[in-house]
């Protein structure tokens, strides 16, 4: 949906997504060191283009570009969608490969959904078969999780998927290692 | 840097150090690689660079950060380090 939510961390920001992003998540979705485990998207700018009028019509869906707070550069996409009765799911995470901005990404976007959008809790899926991202979220100290049988179809294939639940009580417990981790990138980053 | 390692001293720490933050035994760093060890992922690869940072006292540039992906990357680096 069209929201005007910008969330500013220690060395990146989220900020809505807009018609002008459309190149970068073609240039995302089509890396295929990244897309291994997406959807398939749109194919060009006009497909994607297409794409965003019909996420800006829908509600409880907020997508947002991660941008370096130094010089705006723009090093990945994610989202908050299926917001509805306090809880949501996040995903359509997408950083380019020689990015540093999964920790804070991660932590932003928690913090929008705790103390932006009010939410109460917050999950995300991820293929179980992509077990760097998996490894992640276990990294992050979420202890609830799930796995969810044949929960994606990619390509006509069936794929597990292993669900990672944050509440606010566990939003709490995670924050500081997320933020510490953030903050000490950030402070030694200079992006020359 | 402020004294020499050689070679055999870099891998023990690095191997101390994947050990303890991947919480799984390394004999070796041949062939090790974030891309063939699941564990190592975004927040811990973050995390092995700063233990390492503060083990040897080095600092590693925003591109090395990103790249060290290998062990024998990581050795390189620091021994790069340790010439200069």
């Amino acid at each position: 949906m069209r929201h005007d939510i910008r969330v500013e961390g220690h060395g990146y920001r989220l900020r809505p997504i807009a018609d002008n992003d459309a190149a970068l998540v073609v240039e995302l979705r089509s890396n295929p060191e990244l897309n291994r485990y997406l959807h398939a998207g749109a194919i060009d700018i006009p497909q994607q283009i297409a794409w965003f009028h019909g996420y800006y019509e829908r509600p409880g869906d907020f997508y947002f570009v991660i941008e370096r707070r130094t010089d705006g550069l723009p090093e990945g996409v994610i989202s908050i969608y299926d917001a509805e009765n306090g809880q949501a799911e996040w995903g359509r995470w997408i950083l380019r490969p020689e990015s540093l901005a999964a920790v804070e990404s991660a932590w932003l976007i928690y913090r929008t959904c705790f103390e932006r959008l009010e939410l109460d809790r917050i999950c995300c899926r991820t293929v179980a078969a992509n077990e760097k991202v998996v490894s992640f979220h276990d990294s992050c100290g979420i202890e609830a999780r799930r796995m969810l049988p044949r929960h994606f179809e990619l390509q006509g294939h069936w794929f597990d998927a292993v669900e990672h639940r944050v509440d606010r009580t566990a939003w709490v417990t995670l924050a500081p290692r997320l933020e510490k981790l953030a903050r000490a990138l950030a402070r030694r980053s200079r992006h020359d | 840097m402020t004294e020499s390692m050689d070679r055999n001293a870099i891998e023990v720490k690095l191997l101390t150090v994947l050990s303890t933050l991947l919480k799984q035994p390394f004999a070796s760093v041949a062939g090790l690689s974030r891309q063939n060890t699941p564990a190592w992922d975004s927040l811990k690869h973050v995390e092995i660079m700063f233990a390492l940072e503060d083990e040897l006292g080095l600092e590693f540039s925003d591109q090395e950060l990103a790249g060290l992906d290998d062990a024998e990357k990581i050795i390189a680096a620091i021994e790069a380090r340790h010439a200069s």
